[in-house]
């Protein structure tokens, strides 16, 4: 790959541009959650002041004083995470099981099972919203962190994505594996998990932070205030006619820093992995 | 024992016990209240569930009858037919330039993925105060470049290519990180083949690239489609469907006649079915595509 040739004036461009191309989009995504990040620190008052700055012209606290004067922010970063966490974790696992099985096993009923699940994928959340929460009415489950992780245990939009990995490995692997005398669930544990790390890794990332700043769905199945989540409590601060500026933007960068913190952990990770599943053949 | 062992060791058995938890989880928690909608949306339901009239498919005769549904359908279909393709089209730009190893390629991926960690509550207050037109710094600087000062989400022409623009800025970096881990997942033996064999860079892209990643190109459109045409978070953080309804998206009107302008439980649960089954329609279209395209793929 390594060729050492002298780049001709349209090469030139179209990496200039490509450069260009980048580093605008970045500033894009950049600028304004930094400018959120940077206005929690602003006094209260010149958040809205005329002209804005983009650096604020004084540092303080206020705004985060407010927001743990007003809610309970560390609980709920407690319950978002446990929340997040334990629904990741056992997500991941189902649904890469399940991936794994509909793109590489050929077993009875497979496309009517898969297309079963295809369709539920296209029912809106709000659809099944009321007689999914009546269910767990029923069951006794609403209020509870069973009923809160349950049914997210699982997700189709997981099982598909991890699908459409598994089919592009190379067919030859499930062989080896039984020639070297694997169990079926040994394949899948020892070779194929390990193969698709970086598709599990970006299935997580995703999984967790959806969780995390899920709304709609622990304000349905929570009621007691010991149990709320974060998202709930930055609502806390918007009203529909007003919203407290400052410590809306303090709680939601208090929501932000978790999820940055295992965002650069796993970045690391997350390359990593990539540099050593580079599935050779 | 070791029978039975056997037995679940055949891959045609395991396989079973490998689709069971999410089959069953999916089933119990998507499926079945799913099918309970479907009785649901036959009745006209009071706020309290107290009483129930049978109505039979009267809910759904008032739903093509409704001038507001209709147009959330409209404003659904804007929303749709922008934010897929540049979503898609900037993802898979962006993940070709920088689906590398390398520093750069790691910071800008970083970058791309932030919003990911905003949540849509964040994102609404962020973007409503930042593109404020007396004290947004987006706003401002625009002006100072020579751009009008408008307020674009109480603009009823403007707000809903405001919500666009928002929608894909949130969105196209987690479809870039995707369509990168795909890249990354092609053995660099082709690479290598085509570059012996002559391929430049585009042809490369061409040729080596796109089939790897098809599947999960599939992927990627079959899922923002059916996201967008459910469209409602970014809605109802930033302009809650004003002005004047004109973005009112589909999923946002049966929110708001579920749970905000009295509660027509039956008559939601009708047009919500209409929905889906819209995008039953769309998704077996594509879902087939795809099936074709991996068989003629799998063919050489």
């Amino acid at each position: 790959m390594r060729h050492t040739y002298k780049m001709t004036p349209v090469q030139i461009l179209l990496k200039l541009l490509s450069w260009l191309f980048l580093l605008f989009m970045a500033m894009l995504i950049v600028l304004p959650i930094l400018w959120t990040c940077l206005s929690a620190f602003r006094p209260p008052k010149m958040i809205i002041q005329f002209p804005p700055t983009y650096f604020p012209r004084a540092w303080v606290m206020d705004n985060f004083i407010d927001v743990f004067k007003r809610i309970p922010i560390l609980l709920y970063v407690k319950n978002t995470f446990l929340f997040a966490i334990v629904t990741t974790v056992v997500s991941l696992l189902f649904n890469a099981m399940a991936g794994y099985a509909f793109a590489r096993v050929q077993f009875k009923g497979k496309n009517v099972i898969f297309t079963i699940l295809m369709a539920s994928m296209m029912i809106p959340f709000q659809v099944i919203m009321l007689p999914l929460f009546m269910e767990l009415h029923f069951l006794g489950l609403v209020d509870t962190f069973a009923g809160l992780v349950v049914p997210r245990f699982a997700g189709v939009v997981g099982i598909f994505f991890m699908r459409s990995f598994y089919t592009t490995l190379p067919k030859q692997l499930e062989e080896a594996g039984r020639l070297d005398g694997l169990t079926e669930f040994g394949i899948f544990f020892r070779i194929m998990m390990p193969l698709c790390k970086s598709a599990l890794v970006t299935q997580a990332v995703l999984s967790f932070t959806g969780a995390w700043n899920d709304l709609l769905w622990p304000l349905l199945m929570t009621n007691s205030p010991d149990k709320r989540m974060l998202s709930n409590g930055i609502v806390y601060f918007v009203g529909q006619s007003t919203t407290n500026y400052g410590p809306a933007f303090a709680a939601g960068l208090i929501s932000i820093v978790p999820l940055l913190l295992i965002f650069i952990f796993g970045q690391k990770y997350f390359v990593n992995s990539i540099v050593s599943s580079g599935m050779k053949e | 024992m070791k029978k039975i062992l056997q037995y679940w060791n055949k891959p045609n058995h395991a396989a079973y016990l490998m689709v069971a938890p999410a089959v069953i989880v999916v089933c119990l928690f998507s499926i079945f209240p799913m099918i309970a909608a479907f009785f649901l949306s036959l009745f006209d339901v009071s706020t309290n569930l107290a009483t129930w009239n049978f109505v039979g498919l009267g809910n759904f005769q008032e739903a093509f009858a409704d001038e507001r549904f209709i147009h959330s359908w409209a404003v659904t279909g804007l929303f749709t037919v922008f934010d897929v393709p540049i979503n898609i089209g900037f993802s898979l730009l962006v993940a070709a330039l920088v689906s590398g190893v390398g520093i750069r390629d790691k910071i800008l991926r970083s970058c791309y993925i932030l919003p990911l960690i905003c949540s849509s509550t964040v994102i609404g207050i962020m973007w409503k105060l930042f593109l404020n037109p007396n004290v947004g710094w987006g706003i401002y600087s625009l002006s100072k470049l020579g751009f009008p000062r408008i307020a674009i989400f109480s603009d009823i022409d403007l707000a809903v290519y405001g919500i666009i623009f928002i929608s894909i800025w949130r969105g196209f970096g987690m479809s870039a990180m995707i369509l990168v881990a795909a890249m990354q997942g092609i053995s660099t033996s082709l690479y290598e083949a085509a570059t012996l064999d002559g391929a430049n860079k585009w042809q490369q892209f061409r040729h080596v690239t796109l089939p790897g990643i098809s599947s999960t190109l599939w992927f990627l459109l079959i899922t923002r489609i059916i996201g967008s045409f459910q469209v409602f978070d970014l809605i109802y953080t930033i302009t809650n469907g004003g002005p004047a309804h004109s973005t009112e998206t589909v999923v946002s009107y049966i929110y708001s006649r579920a749970f905000q302008e009295g509660s027509e439980l039956g008559y939601s649960t009708a047009m919500s079915l209409v929905l889906f089954g819209a995008i039953l329609l769309v998704s077996v279209f594509l879902y087939g595509r795809m099936i074709l395209q991996e068989r003629r793929d799998g063919g050489n």
